[in-house]
């Protein structure tokens, strides 16, 4: 799945987003297929876990996309573009809902230091569920960054362009924002988690 | 030497953002600053943390809603796709091509940069060394999972990525475990490897099979014989050997000997006495408590003042009446400064444990500075866990 939309996305250049702006279906279902799992994991982390939720954004998104692309001049990157309307949804979906989350909303985690090394694998799934609820609870101008730097994999400079803001900001939330989920999950600092 | 603090660089320079010349300064500002360190630990993990995360899966229902609300806002057509399909799959066939060529060119030597993921330069300084099955002439890319080889001729220098240089001797064979922004791992099967790393503490570990070498900022010899047991002497800076249940700090101008099944012995200076060292060899390693008893009274009859620093790390390590007269030794070198009681260090108190050591670290030689390292998480078994800063000051 993962490497269909990879190779999905490879595909991406002028002449898909030309066919879209013409209206062409099979075009849009490209770039679909390219996003689509990218956007929808910003989504789910940024509406706190409600994956019903990160659907209607998801599909919010890609309807703002398909009618705004005839405006697209590529002026900048597309997934520049793209990634301006994820976070812009993500953020007034966020003013709108108002969600308040607290520390205790997320299933609580499990001490997984110690484990054996057979059982390794499955400390890192429960690892990433852990960073997964820290990284929803994270005010939305530090976990952005860490969502287009780890899920998206921007550079510095895309996130900078993305955000509208400078690389040091983005230096700075980000660091910031691993700090926090470095204290939040300070019990999984265990070597033989990490294999070392 | 604290000109500027580094804290706010401390992701750019994980995720390769900045320099050469700009992570140069951050890992020499590093080494040598407690606090900004100590930041880089903690952001390091959530760093770790972070790359944890899931990309998620879209539900394969999400498509159809897309396309029936587009047909109702945009009126999507597919009148005349065929032009961009063929389009499409002109693009696919170049696609695939260059896909080609990247995967032919990633196996030829990446001369370019050696780091990151693309693999780590070799360069050939005596013979033919090989990485895999292919010898190497001049240089050489050593990737993920791949062993380099050197013979009886042969000699091979690893550029670290940005942070250092590894010197591989003859009839070594090592293996590129893992190169990450957080982490650089070689294994070491067998033969001799000199490190010299300038990067933060705890970014390049060495895997031998009796023991983990990690690098705390510094210069390093490790051999492997033909049995797994090995040796590290260490010529600048601090190196920690880990092994499950034992962690040894080994400094500048001290040595540590591991062995397999028991992990790494107790440190020593390579200037004591050779009946020092050979008594320190049967502390750790033989099983007869008779060879042991001997090898004590050895041992601390060599004993000099900088030699506090074997001492002190076989105080957890020795049994209730050896203890006793390692301390009683210690006390006679130098003394325990106020606050440290002979009932508190018999009985293992980590408090006074590190109290003492940080008074001792000034005998334990030039360390430039840069103050004794922290221990690791592996402080099992009575280890005492080392901290960077004055106990006193806490």
């Amino acid at each position: 799945m993962e490497r269909r939309a990879a190779m999905a996305e490879q595909l991406i250049n002028g002449q898909v987003i030309e066919a879209c702006q013409q209206g062409d279906r099979d075009a849009f279902q490209c770039l679909f297929e390219a996003y689509k799992d990218k956007v929808f994991s910003i989504a789910v982390y940024s509406s706190g876990g409600d994956r019903t939720l990160a659907e209607d954004i998801t599909q919010q998104i890609f309807l703002k996309l398909f009618t705004a692309i005839k405006q697209f001049r590529g002026e900048s990157e597309f997934t520049t573009w793209l990634y301006r309307l994820v976070v812009n949804a993500c953020l007034d979906e966020r003013r709108r809902s108002r969600r308040l989350l607290h520390w205790g909303d997320t299933v609580p985690v499990k001490n997984v230091s110690d484990k054996k090394p057979q059982e390794r694998q499955y400390a890192r799934l429960e690892v990433a569920e852990a960073v997964r609820g820290a990284i929803e609870e994270l005010k939305p101008k530090f976990r952005l960054p860490i969502l287009l730097k780890y899920i998206e994999g921007l550079s510095y400079e895309e996130i900078a362009d993305v955000m509208g803001c400078s690389k040091g900001t983005v230096a700075s939330r980000l660091n910031r924002g691993h700090s926090q989920l470095a204290k939040r999950l300070s019990h999984l600092n265990s070597p033989s988690l990490w294999g070392e | 030497m604290f000109s500027k603090h580094v804290t706010k660089d401390i992701s750019a320079y994980c995720h390769g953002e900045l320099s050469n010349e700009e992570s140069k300064r951050f890992a020499e500002h590093i080494i040598s600053c407690v606090k900004c360190r100590t930041k880089f630990e903690e952001i390091k993990l959530g760093i770790k943390l972070a790359e944890q995360l899931p990309q998620l899966t879209a539900p394969d229902s999400l498509w159809p809603e897309v396309e029936s609300a587009l047909g109702r806002e945009v009126g999507i057509v597919s009148a005349n796709p065929w032009p961009w399909r063929a389009r499409i799959a002109v693009a696919a066939a170049v696609v695939l091509a260059l896909s080609v060529g990247v995967w032919l060119y990633n196996r030829q030597p990446d001369l370019h940069t050696g780091s990151g993921k693309s693999g780590w330069l070799v360069t050939t300084l005596d013979g033919t060394p090989k990485i895999g099955s292919e010898n190497i002439s001049t240089r050489g890319s050593l990737s993920i999972g791949e062993w380099l080889e050197t013979d009886e001729k042969s000699r091979a220098q690893i550029a670290v990525g940005t942070i250092g240089n590894v010197d591989i001797d003859e009839n070594t064979r090592v293996r590129l475990l893992e190169t990450q922004p957080t982490e650089h791992r070689l294994e070491l099967a067998r033969g001799r490897m000199s490190a010299r790393i300038w990067a933060p503490p705890r970014l390049f570990f060495v895997d031998t099979p009796s023991a983990v070498a990690a690098d705390l900022g510094c210069a390093y010899t490790l051999s492997v014989d033909d049995k797994g047991d090995g040796r590290l002497s260490v010529t600048s800076g601090w190196v920690a050997l880990q092994a499950k249940e034992r962690e040894s700090i080994v400094p500048e101008g001290a040595s540590c000997e591991t062995q397999l099944g028991t992990g790494p012995g107790t440190p020593y200076f390579d200037d004591s006495s050779l009946e020092f060292q050979q008594a320190l060899k049967k502390i750790d390693f033989d099983k007869d408590p008779t060879n042991r008893t001997a090898a004590l009274d050895s041992m601390l009859s060599q004993s000099r003042a900088k030699d506090t620093l074997t001492l002190w790390h076989l105080l957890p390590r020795v049994n209730d009446d050896e203890r006793v007269r390692v301390y009683e030794k210690m006390e006679s070198l130098t003394p325990p400064p106020a606050g440290i009681t002979r009932e508190g260090v018999l009985n293992l108190d980590q408090k006074m444990l590190e109290q003492w050591r940080y008074a001792l670290q000034g005998s334990w030689g030039s360390s430039g500075g840069k103050g004794i390292p922290k221990l690791g998480e592996k402080s099992l078994k009575g280890w005492p866990t080392l901290d960077l800063k004055d106990p006193a000051k806490k």
